[in-house]
């Protein structure tokens, strides 16, 4: 018999049984990589971010401590204290780390000369070398409109100017930047290959089917364990799996432009956990008055969210397209 | 100044231009995000082409379903543009 649908409400996402459902994710991952992809250990990329310190915990996990690798890839614009949380949650768990710095390989490709010539074009009196740029969406998500990226820059006074990207600077900032997860993908595969190990790739629910990441750069893994998790059950893991708090307490940011930045500001417009809620709403049908009631939120505004979220999937169909043969 | 016809005329025809579906014509009205007629990126080289074509910036306060959701809307917004500019 069909079981019935549950209400909606602000638990439906919340995983009751960690313990197995943790086991499962371990027991699917050695299976995967040690059956499937005939590798005999892990390379993780380590951000001190939740999402690459569960993929971190769940490797050592599935394949023991000895045989995952750890690998930090800082550049210029990383935030200090990424490392030491990095190195923190590698302790936890007894894995091996690398530090490999990828300012000189992005130095080479021009990354950082590409975006600032690009962000000079919309603000002429942008300093590189003492203003901070980040890119961010400043449109309400519940308005019924696509979102578009400003770049804003930050003074050393404290001054802020921000301006809408015209298309162009939009396309060379973001085209330039992404030299930076390419690089580190280049560099974790080469890792991989020289240990016979596979790369782990740490996207969570979200960001693969919002669109949160980059086509070959920390797209390009050969297995992604918490690819259809919700981010707050990412968080639920972490703690089951013992993943350090200060790791767990930190804000999620994108680590790629100079100003600080949170995903919810870069990207998603809203926080998780509301997000987590209202995508379940929207993938399981669940009508938006019903969404809207639990959420606080008007029947009009969920309909423009959700409609947003159709937006985003189709928009990002290329990044998860596969070439075409 | 172009008149709001010559204006309309020119906003649609780059609009089915550059619309990723394969839509002949598209009504005055019609909610050209909603109907998929174009995405996020489409809305921004349609921002680039109203800068090209009538010198008209837009700022990020005016990015909203008021000036862009249709046709007629978006004639509207960059008529209002022109009007102040003159």
């Amino acid at each position: 018999m069909k079981e019935a649908r549950r209400p909606f409400s602000k638990e439906i996402i919340h995983i009751e049984n960690i313990d197995q459902v943790c086991n499962k994710i371990i027991a699917k991952l050695k299976i995967d990589v040690t059956k499937n992809l005939q590798r005999r250990g892990a390379i993780v990329g380590i951000s001190g971010g939740i999402d690459s310190s569960v993929c971190l915990a769940l490797s050592a996990k599935a394949f023991g401590s000895k045989n995952v690798l750890g690998i930090m890839l800082p550049e210029k614009d990383s935030s200090d204290d990424s490392r030491q949380l990095a190195e923190k949650l590698a302790a936890t768990y007894g894995v091996s780390t690398l530090v490999e710095d990828i300012t000189k390989a992005l130095d080479g490709f021009g990354c950082y000369e590409r975006r600032d010539e690009a962000i000079l074009r919309v603000i002429p009196d942008f300093d590189k070398k003492v203003d901070k740029a980040k890119i961010e969406i400043k449109q309400n998500i519940a308005e019924n409109i696509p979102a578009i990226f400003s770049i804003t820059v930050i003074k050393p006074n404290g001054d802020v100017v921000s301006k809408l990207l015209p298309a162009r600077e939009y396309l060379q900032i973001v085209a330039s930047t992404n030299f930076k997860q390419r690089s580190r993908m280049s560099m974790l595969y080469y890792h991989a290959e020289r240990m016979h190990y596979a790369v782990i790739g740490t996207p969570n629910k979200h960001e693969v089917e919002q669109g949160f990441f980059v086509k070959h750069g920390d797209g390009g893994a050969d297995v992604m364990p918490i690819g259809h998790f919700y981010k707050t059950q990412v968080y639920q893991i972490a703690k089951h799996l013992g993943v350090p708090q200060e790791i767990i307490d930190r804000t999620p940011t994108t680590d790629t432009y100079t100003a600080e930045q949170s995903q919810e500001d870069f990207f998603y417009q809203m926080p998780f956990a509301s997000m987590d809620l209202i995508w379940y709403g929207w993938e399981n049908n669940y009508p938006a008055d019903e969404v809207g009631k639990v959420m606080g939120k008007t029947t009009k505004e969920i309909e423009n969210i959700y409609k947003s979220f159709e937006r985003k999937r189709k928009t990002t169909e290329y990044l998860r397209m596969r070439p075409i043969f | 100044m172009k008149s709001t016809n010559e204006l309309k005329a020119n906003i649609k025809k780059y609009i089915l231009e550059a619309s990723l579906s394969d839509v002949k014509d598209v009504e005055d009205d019609a909610l050209i995000f909603e109907n998929g007629l174009l995405d996020s990126m489409g809305l921004l080289f349609l921002i680039e082409f109203l800068g090209e074509s009538f010198q008209v910036e837009v700022s990020d306060e005016e990015l909203n379903p008021k000036n862009f959701e249709s046709i007629n809307n978006i004639v509207s917004f960059v008529s209002n543009k022109l009007s102040v500019k003159v």
